[in-house]
């Protein structure tokens, strides 16, 4: 650790990205989030039309779909 | 006989409780419901001062041949730069090693606290520490990409993923939601949830073992093994003390890193 040397292989910034820990959270924070804010969306219709619960279902499918091609086009290749 | 354990048990309040996080304030000393100058706020303060006297004097002389504090204190500096920031962020992350050394060191210390005999609480188990520092990481990424891109820029980048314009609306307030409000709150809360419930984990096997010897005579024993429960989850919250301050740091390298990144 003293004196190491840095890295041999440092990343020029057009490397991919870090494969550590931050893609995984990533990952985590845009499905459950995808989820969260179209459910959440779709509960606020709810309320509002009157319907017992179908659009926050709608919205978090689509919500979470929207989540997974997110993870695709930002941490596919 | 029964009436006296019932008291005994009394003595020992079990189960433990969040009330068990406030600590009487120790100026005025003792006081219950004053929180200006508690234990946490004297182990903060610590914390800053053996930090920095820590790093002046091991780097009043620099020698050639490093002595053992300056071997210690280049380690530390050396494993954050090299191993966090230069291979999250890439060339660029040797500005940001100091920051981030700050931000490891800081954490580590006052996370240290939770397991060191006698002191056994830890500042972060208060969620307005993680909050503050998760607060100073958030407002450092977003300046950092501002000022890479250019504010139009660096909000399009952020928000705008690379599709058709017709799932845009779609994905958008995903990535509000993900970029903007999950990162500082995710931040906090992860540092934030292991102090926590490491101090409470030491706190039920501790306490647990007294209210069970208080309960009954016979269950000496269980109260011995639970006393060594106590012993082997200080050596686990070790490795969580460890884990949560690299992970912080990590993170904020990484989030560093996406407020730099130039999209692909």
């Amino acid at each position: 650790m003293a004196g190491q040397e840095p890295s041999k292989n440092p990343r020029g910034d057009d490397a991919d990205n870090p494969p550590d820990t931050g893609m995984g959270m990533t990952a985590v924070a845009y499905l459950i989030s995808g989820m969260l804010v179209w459910g959440g969306i779709g509960w606020l219709v709810d309320r509002w039309v009157g319907t017992s619960g179908i659009f926050a279902g709608i919205g978090a499918v689509l919500g979470i779909g929207g989540g997974v091609y997110l993870i695709v086009r930002r941490l596919g290749v | 006989m029964t009436g006296q354990s019932i008291v005994l048990a009394a003595d020992v309040p079990f189960p433990p409780s969040v009330e068990d996080f406030y600590l009487p304030s120790i100026l005025p000393w003792a006081e219950h419901d004053n929180y200006w100058f508690t234990k946490i706020t004297a182990l903060v303060w610590l914390t800053t001062a053996l930090i920095i006297i820590y790093f002046l004097v091991s780097y009043r002389k620099p020698q050639l041949v490093p002595t053992k504090k300056q071997w210690l204190a280049e380690s530390i500096y050396g494993f954050v730069r090299n191993n966090i920031a230069v291979d999250m962020i890439g060339p660029r992350g040797v500005q940001f090693a100091p920051y981030l050394t700050t931000l490891f060191c800081f954490i580590l210390l006052n996370n240290f606290w939770g397991i060191v005999p006698f002191v056994q609480i830890s500042p972060n188990s208060h969620i307005a520490f993680p909050a503050f520092l998760a607060v100073i990481s958030y407002v450092m990424f977003i300046a950092v990409g501002i000022r890479h891109h250019g504010v139009v820029k660096y909000f399009k980048t952020a928000l705008i993923p690379p599709a058709p314009w017709f799932i845009l609306p779609l994905l958008i307030p995903i990535e509000f939601f993900s970029n903007f409000l999950v990162r500082p709150f995710s931040l906090a809360v992860r540092l934030f949830a292991n102090m926590f419930a490491g101090h409470m984990l030491l706190l039920v096997f501790t306490l647990g073992g007294f209210a069970m010897l208080n309960a009954n005579a016979w269950f000496a024993p269980f109260s011995v093994v639970s006393w060594v429960m106590t012993i082997a989850l200080t050596f686990l919250e070790f490795l969580v003390i460890c884990l949560q301050a690299y992970v912080f740091t990590v993170l904020t390298a990484s989030y560093v890193q996406g407020a730099l990144a130039d999209g692909h």
